[in-house]
């Protein structure tokens, strides 16, 4: 094989740029002879147009036929060209247009260097009519079937089966069914041809082709095929071979619907181990500083938006440095990677200055404490609110979004799985932190028993404020993940977090990272698969999950009144 | 031997409540003298007077609270859902008899107007198979609706505390929880699909009685009524205190443990007290509702319990009087602090409210733990710190 390819590529390497070269040239040329026909006044010579140059399956066109059908081609010089930019108005309120090359998008030179103005006046627009931009709208896909870039593809494959009555697809899509490198992509346009034998089959009436395709789809478990089949379940006429094909359907229906409840399933659990990473980094500072200091932190929710702005703050600088021409347009999605730190520092600082002004008066007096940081907790907030208003966006980083898909359909979106990630990592390290250090060790020693460290030599004041700092710093760490799962108000510590934080600390059992872990994937999970569940016809929601995991709890806590992990004791007071 | 200290403290809480007694005396004798006073005179308008009845409806729900947090030391934030339960008997009473006349159900009942203003159609939209649901039709009678009013707070405060005393759940345990039961009520209440009528609330109310609530009259007697059942409530409370239920409650406060270790079953008496202060907060809620003629659920919202618990802070905790005051004098402020106003250097927001209240939060719980009730106290200490001979 090897004796055969090698020699073959090296001709083929040998001969591929001149000939490509040359034959890019001819083609181009041929591409703009082409698209001049979309000047043309007979409607007849436009559509064709419009199809010849779906045909030519070039990905260019795409972005041609775009401009085409928002209005920005222009005929100037009896060239077609582009808009290429902002309407530059002159002293006399005369409107410039800037010019742009159809296919390779540069700015047109003219004879000073500058990019080529034109007056509004003396330009003539190439507009399409309503039909033909319908009709651009249907043949993109077939454009798209020789992008290199394997996710437009994708989409392009995708795309024609949901529109089954596109010119010459089937031919193509039969070619990226056999040929193409990615399995996805081979998957997606089987199912598209089916689709497509589908929707031929009930224009044709015939019920063989029709059963053949409808199995091919329950093969396939295509879960787009079910408001398809679902339509050809109701529409298909009243003949003697009805009941064939409405068993078939049901039969690949009752399929589909098994594989789709599943793939939810998963996605379900996925979303409640993501929530419960964020509601296990909010209850481990809680947990870390109730189980010390005997102290309530009803802030606890503001430090974590504190987090989540310090994000916000340094995705606003990466922005500004791009805008200055410091750092290039790439390096915008390590902002993310950067704002881990900060936002963990920034959170921190500001546990240690509450510590210092307001806590340290307060150990041992948890209720008292409870009201203090409530109010800490009005004032950052609206010192937030005042300086930000109500809403903000943080843009996940490019390679948060999407996701990975290990099995057909199931999706883990990645920005989830570095919250889980990042969770279980920060776990391992306090881990260490609390077990395998020196710090680690006097905070230990303080937790149990506070007045005997104390006449040891522990310095137990220094040990609180780092442990505060430290808790806070992991608040700071769950508004940093929460960027990616949901949005950033001046409130969501506290109309979201707090409340449920605190839940599963007095789930878990005081100062045992354990128990936290535990009722936090507990807590998370359980209220993840409640939430789509349907009982009687109806869909259970967010709202009565909250209230269900809530009786749940109450309940738990009848039989095990000091939580999962309760410290061992023979104290009266649990 | 153990008589001589006794006496001693004895004799300072007398005087001490002595004080106190002269103290909230003079307010309920401002309240009922002063203030019908300044209004008929033309001092003061009919707003202010509809607003002070309003806070004294808050002033009752912290009595409830002083009972259950100064003097047994159960840290409940439910008080706001008890208010709220109380406000919405009397809302739906309200929201019966008021609204635009004329649609009639299958079964001969007038629909609320808020009712279908929200859920689930629009006026004017109302299929002919909407019914009044079950649980709004015994808010029709006014005496049914008192009863309701004061048994469901005290029936929902029941379960509660069943749940949380039996299991011996305490201390900042309990304010979790009991908070976390009020988020999960606000959140079913604020549901469209309740027929509660949604975020909006009870909207509508125009007559109660067959008087109209936007009276100046109804208005006045409704300020009297809500001074009235204060002052029943201080009566109450006091009573409760003073006699041997009220011994063990501050026993529990103190030293649960070795109360059970007497025999006693102590959450049978925490129970006891929770139902009753959650009477209380219905009573507040149901005075509540026809002076603000409108009833929502913004009234549960978790902070709002939280609150409570600031102005029995502020006023002082495990004195009635305090919680009084505390709640009087924090709203008043808040009335002073939530409209725009220039002062010599800036011009105050209504926003920075939220400053003042955290504030008021912090120092209180650092500086002032025994609240407006102790500060003449901390005063003359002061004095005599300075000036030993005095």
């Amino acid at each position: 094989m090897a004796r055969i390819c090698i020699p073959l590529l090296i001709v083929l390497f040998i001969l591929s740029p001149v000939e490509g070269q040359e034959s890019d040239a001819a083609r181009d040329a041929g591409l703009r002879e082409l698209i001049m026909g979309l000047a043309s006044d007979s409607r007849d010579v436009r559509r064709e147009t419009i199809h010849r140059m779906a045909g030519t399956g070039d990905p260019r066109m795409e972005l041609v036929l775009e401009d085409f059908r928002t209005g920005r081609l222009i005929l100037h010089d009896s060239k077609m060209v582009i808009i290429g930019g902002e309407v530059v108005y002159d002293e006399d309120y005369v409107e410039y247009i800037p010019l742009s090359d159809l296919l390779t998008r540069d700015p047109i030179a003219g004879l000073d260097g500058k990019q080529t103005m034109t007056p509004i006046n003396e330009v003539e627009k190439v507009a399409a009519s309503r039909k033909e931009r319908r009709l651009i709208s249907r043949v993109r896909p077939l454009l798209r079937l020789e992008s290199k870039e394997p996710d437009v593809r994708l989409a392009g494959v995708k795309k024609i089966g949901d529109s089954p009555d596109i010119s010459g697809a089937r031919e193509r899509l039969e070619r990226i069914a056999l040929e193409d490198d990615v399995h996805k992509i081979r998957h997606v346009a089987h199912e598209s041809l089916a689709l497509m034998q589908l929707h031929e089959s009930r224009q044709s009436g015939s019920a063989d082709n029709a059963i053949s395709a409808i199995n091919k789809l329950g093969e396939l478990k295509t879960i787009r095929a079910l408001p398809r089949l679902t339509e050809v379940l109701e529409e298909w006429p009243e003949r003697e071979d009805r009941t064939r094909v409405v068993s078939s359907i049901q039969a690949t229906i009752g399929v589909i619907r098994d594989h789709q409840r599943s793939v939810k399933v998963v996605s379900n659990i996925y979303q409640g181990l993501s929530l419960g990473s964020v509601l296990i980094f909010m209850a481990l500072g809680l947990a870390i500083t109730f189980g010390l200091m005997g102290v309530i932190n009803m802030a606890h929710g503001e430090l974590m938006m504190i987090g989540a702005y310090a994000t916000y703050e340094i995705q606003r600088l990466f922005m500004h440095l791009i805008d200055q021409g410091v750092i290039t347009q790439k390096a915008y999605d390590y902002y993310y990677v950067f704002a881990l730190p900060v936002s963990f520092l920034a959170a921190a600082l500001v546990g240690y200055i509450i510590e210092i002004l307001v806590i340290r008066h307060l150990y041992r007096r948890p209720i008292e404490s409870l009201l203090a940081t409530w109010g800490i907790g009005l004032i950052l907030i609206q010192l937030v609110r005042i300086q930000y208003g109500d809403n903000i966006g943080v843009n996940a980083p490019s390679w948060a979004r999407g996701g990975m898909e290990v099995a057909q359909d199931i999706v883990l979106p990645y920005g989830r799985t570095y919250v889980i990630a990042l969770c279980a990592f920060s776990l391992v390290m306090i881990w260490a932190l609390m077990n395998r250090t020196r710090m680690g060790l006097l905070m230990r020693s303080t937790m149990q028993n506070r007045d005997m460290s104390n006449s040891l030599g522990v310095n137990t004041g220094r040990i609180d404020r780092f442990t505060f700092a430290l808790g806070s710093g992991i608040a700071g760490l769950a508004g940093y993940a929460w960027t990616l799962i949901g949005g950033v108000t001046p409130d969501m510590g506290q109309k979201n977090f707090i409340v449920d934080s605190f839940l599963i600390v007095v789930t878990g059992g005081v100062g045992n990272l354990a128990g936290v872990i535990c009722s936090g994937l507990g807590i998370g999970i359980t209220t993840k698969i409640i939430e789509p569940t349907e009982i009687g016809g109806n869909t259970v929601g967010a709202i009565w999950a909250k209230v269900i995991v809530l009786i749940l709890i109450v309940t738990f806590i009848q039989f095990k009144p000091a939580g999962l992990f309760a410290p061992k004791g023979r104290t009266a007071d649990v | 031997m153990f008589d001589t200290p006794k006496l001693t403290i004895n004799l300072a809480q007398k005087k001490a409540d002595s004080r106190r007694r002269m103290l909230i005396t003079i307010i309920f004798g401002f309240g009922l003298f002063g203030i019908p006073l300044l209004y008929f005179t033309g001092m003061v308008g009919i707003e202010k007077i509809n607003m002070l009845g309003r806070y004294m409806c808050y002033a009752i729900m912290a009595v409830g609270l002083d009972l259950l947090w100064g003097y047994t030391g159960i840290l409940s934030l439910c008080q706001a859902l008890f208010f709220s339960l109380g406000g919405y008997a009397m809302g739906m009473y309200l929201a019966h008899h008021g609204g635009p006349e004329g649609i009639i159900d299958a079964n001969n009942w007038k629909l609320p107007a808020c009712f279908y203003v929200v859920y689930p159609y629009k006026v004017g939209e109302l299929p002919g198979d909407a019914l009044v649901p079950w649980f709004w039709k015994p808010f029709y009678w006014m005496p049914v609706t008192l009863m309701l009013g004061l048994i469901i707070p005290g029936l929902v405060a029941y379960l509660i505390g069943w749940f949380g005393f039996r299991s011996r759940v305490r201390g900042v345990y309990f304010a979790i929880l009991t908070q976390a039961i009020t988020v999960a009520f606000w959140l079913v209440f604020c549901m469209n699909n309740m027929k509660l009528c949604g975020t909006n609330g009870l909207t509508r109310c125009n007559s109660m009685l067959g008087f109209e609530i936007a009276n100046e009259n109804f208005k006045f007697v409704m300020y009297l009524v809500t001074l009235f059942a204060l002052a029943g409530v201080y009566v109450l409370a006091r009573s409760i205190i003073n006699s041997r239920l009220g011994r063990i409650l501050l026993a529990i406060r103190d030293d649960e443990n070795t109360l059970r270790f007497l025999g006693y079953v102590t959450y049978k008496y925490k129970l006891f007290i929770y139902v009753i202060a959650g009477m209380i907060a219905g009573l507040g809620g149901m005075l509540y509702a026809p002076q603000m003629g409108i009833f929502t659920p913004a009234n549960m919202e978790a902070d709002k319990s939280i609150l409570v618990v600031i102005w029995v802070a502020v006023g002082g905790r495990g004195t009635i009087t305090g919680a009084i005051l505390g709640a009087l004098g924090v709203n008043l402020l808040y009335n002073f602090f939530t409209s725009e106003k220039d002062f010599i250097l800036f011009r105050w927001q209504p926003e920075y409210w939220q400053f003042v209240l955290g504030l008021l939060f912090v120092s209180v719980v650092l500086f002032i733990p025994g609240g407006m009730v102790d500060l003449g106290k901390k005063y003359k200490d002061l004095i005599k710190s300075i000036m030993p001979g005095r």
